[in-house]
């Protein structure tokens, strides 16, 4: 990571972040319940940027939102959305992306890793997602994963599966742009 | 229109609008903790001053409620797992569980905070910039060692200019793919690649190409930030807010 | 002085491509040049080393008399660059914060760079739309708020890469008029270009690029004739016999 100065790297977190408030608002139709994009964008984030400007890139996107700008989905701000039955995930993306980026930074461009650590990250954001949700909702935690976690595997594995592959057809094109 | 939300920062003159962000956002912070103490009157009190509030800086009741709507099933949700699942005397049993008093109150109580806590940062985002946002979380992480406040202000900067760019491109692609009959191409794996990778190569080059013209205007670390100004209007705000938080744990 | 000089400038990136072979030219203080050649020779790669965005693989470049692969910040602040793509150009979240990005940059304090931002909207009209987001604005006013953000900086040269693509009639007159003004007052003005039409009546000097090597270079009445030998239209009123003739008459 280190072939791009600081600046391009920030500027690429910055956008990434901006691509997350967007993916809030994209999704792929499957069945009744369409996938939204957020979290693939945040596990793109983590193994593109690495662990360090991910962690920022993320770290941007919620700070903007608990701060009052108009990013999270929606449109309820501010970091009462923390206190929201949702804030446990959004605050799971940040030890996600920093696991996903650690990982993926050890051994570069091996799809293997790529998946293992976006599955340990995965299984973060729901760690903080469903416990919060349960202390919020005050729901018992087998209802809790119930609702919180189980509906969704099956779109995650998805995305897991595509971001892996993306991931190799973008790293190639990180760079561009500046000639 | 490629905006995110319709909430956004309307610009105005209120009273609201003046006062210092800095300010703002502690005011979410009290109110946000006093909700958690304060009885039901007292939340329906201080929600009652927050619409007050909406309809002083112009934003239509009847707006809100239609953009919020999926929010609002939110709060059906936690109402019901709430009322359905405290204890006390069952006031009737539908399905096999057990609907308490106590439950319909807690339940409320619950919802109620959610509202106040929402329309207090919708008051706040439909009144402050996002450049004095951005000061404002320079002037907070000043004091952080490791986190240069400026540049996550400039970050945040460029996350905000770029949404809109991004959201219409996100719209371009996926209607260049539909007018290619990707709809009838039924496996979600192959249409998640092919929207998102074009997506991000045109983010990537963009920043790129941004990463350049920042360098080309003399962009580095070191440079003037923003002026943030509080007077004696923001003093008094603050004296208000706590002593109406005060008010809301009493009544 | 010289505010440029160019001393057998090349540029080889890093795959092998020589795009710049052999440059050599100077620029005169308040002088207008435009630059012109067909896609791919090389213009915008020329000017990217003006400040600082690209150093030379060969050969310098220096600004007010100083060597921009020394002290690129310097080539910087002496070079105002407005790009071909204004989209990717304008940061800031509304116009004046956009133009008040720059002279931040140069640690001004708030009052001169308030001040600076006034002016520069001033001269480029935008005013009114000070506090307007970026995104809703037209492509006329996108070039021109592109261009406010880099006068805002004072520089003394200005260069424009293709500054009339993508612009309809009354935003290419508009920016035409703005970047003659800019020449009036005093700045030097770099354009390039692939057509001529719209400049040449207005420059001291053409600079003709094929393949990374000038071509030609001198007044524009003596070598507009060659310019179709370079794969460049030769303007109308030029081929007709009848002279210089602006494109705002
Ligand atoms: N990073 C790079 N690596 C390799 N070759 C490059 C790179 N950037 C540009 N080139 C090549 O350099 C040549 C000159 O490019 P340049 O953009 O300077 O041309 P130009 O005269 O500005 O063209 P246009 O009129 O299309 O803007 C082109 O052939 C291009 O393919
Ligand atoms: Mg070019």
């Amino acid at each position: 990571m280190n072939k791009y100065s600081d600046l391009q790297m920030m500027v690429y977190a910055s956008l990434l972040a901006a691509l997350m408030a967007v993916g809030a608002y994209l999704s792929i139709p499957i069945g009744p319940v369409p996938i939204v994009l957020q979290s693939l964008f945040i596990l793109l984030a983590g193994l593109l940027l690495g662990r360090v400007w991910g962690t920022a890139s993320v770290g941007i996107y919620l700070l903007a939102g608990a701060f009052g700008l108009p990013v999270f989905a929606g449109g309820t701000g501010g970091i009462g959305r923390f206190f929201g039955p949702t804030g446990g995930y959004l605050l799971g993306f940040l030890p996600a992306v920093y696991i996903i980026g650690l990982m993926s930074e050890k051994r570069k461009n091996k799809v293997l890793t790529d998946v293992f650590a976006m599955i340990c990250g995965s299984l973060l954001i729901y760690a903080f997602g469903v416990s919060w949700l349960k202390v919020i909702t005050g729901m018992e935690l087998n209802k809790a994963v119930a609702v919180g976690m189980i509906p969704f595997l099956p779109g995650d594995a998805l995305k897991i599966a595509a971001a892996a592959f993306i991931a190799r057809s973008v790293r190639p094109l990180i760079g561009n742009g500046r000639s | 229109m490629a905006e995110l939300t319709s909430f956004s920062y309307r610009p105005g003159h209120s009273f609201i609008h003046k006062i210092d962000t800095r300010f703002k956002l502690l005011f979410i912070v009290i109110i946000g903790f006093s909700s958690l103490k304060a009885s039901m009157s007292g939340i329906l009190l201080l929600s009652l001053i927050a619409v007050c509030g909406l309809v002083m800086v112009g934003i239509s009741l009847r707006q809100v409620v239609r953009d919020l709507y999926i929010f609002i099933f939110f709060l059906i949700f936690i109402f019901a797992v709430r009322a359905f699942s405290a204890g006390g005397v069952a006031l009737t049993n539908p399905f096999g569980m057990s609907l308490t008093y106590d439950g319909l109150i807690e339940g409320s109580l619950v919802c109620l905070r959610i509202i106040l806590i929402v329309l207090i940062g919708l008051l706040f985002t439909s009144t402050t910039r996002t450049a004095e946002v951005k000061a404002a979380i320079d002037w907070i992480l000043r004091p952080f060692p490791f986190i240069p406040g400026g540049r996550v202000a400039t970050m945040t900067g460029l996350m905000m200019r770029f949404i809109p760019v991004i959201m219409e491109q996100a719209r371009e692609t996926s209607s260049a793919q539909k007018a290619r009959s990707i709809e009838n191409r039924k496996n979600p794996f192959y249409r998640m690649v092919k929207f998102s990778i074009p997506l991000l190569e045109r983010t990537f080059y963009n920043a790129g190409r941004i990463s350049m013209a920042m360098e080309a205007r003399c962009y580095s670390g070191k440079r003037t930030g923003q002026k943030l100004s509080s007077n004696i209007n923001d003093w008094i705000s603050l004296l208000v807010i706590i002593s109406l938080c005060i008010i809301s744990f009493l009544v | 002085m010289n505010i440029i000089e160019i001393k057998e400038l090349s540029h080889m990136f890093s795959d092998g491509t020589l795009v710049l072979d052999n440059i050599d030219f100077s620029v005169k203080r308040g002088e207008f040049i435009v630059i012109a050649g067909r896609n791919g020779s090389g213009k915008t790669t020329l000017l990217r080393h003006l400040n600082g965005l690209l150093f030379p693989t060969g050969g310098t470049v220096l600004v007010d008399g100083v060597s921009v692969s020394e002290n690129p910040v310097r080539a910087r602040r002496v070079v105002g660059m407005v790009f071909q793509d204004s989209d990717t150009q304008i940061i800031g979240e509304t116009v004046r914060e956009d133009v008040a990005f720059g002279p931040e940059n140069l640690c001004l304090d708030r009052n001169e760079i308030e001040q600076r931002i006034s002016d520069a909207l001033k001269i480029t009209g935008l005013i009114s739309l000070a506090d307007a987001r970026p995104h809703l604005l037209s492509g006329g006013e996108k070039r021109r708020l592109a261009i406010a953000g880099v006068l805002a900086m004072k520089p003394e040269v200005l260069a424009f890469d293709e500054p009339f693509s993508n612009l309809d009639y009354p935003g290419t007159r508009q920016v035409l008029k703005q970047i003659i003004e800019l020449h009036a007052s005093g700045r030097t003005i770099i354009i390039t270009t692939h057509d001529l039409e719209k400049v040449i009546a207005h420059a001291d000097r053409l600079i003709i690029m094929k393949d990374g090597k000038i071509a030609r270079t001198g007044s524009p009445e003596q070598i507009i004739s060659d310019t179709e030998m370079f794969g460049i239209k030769e303007p109308y009123f030029s081929r007709m016999g009848l002279g210089m003739i602006s494109w705002l008459s």
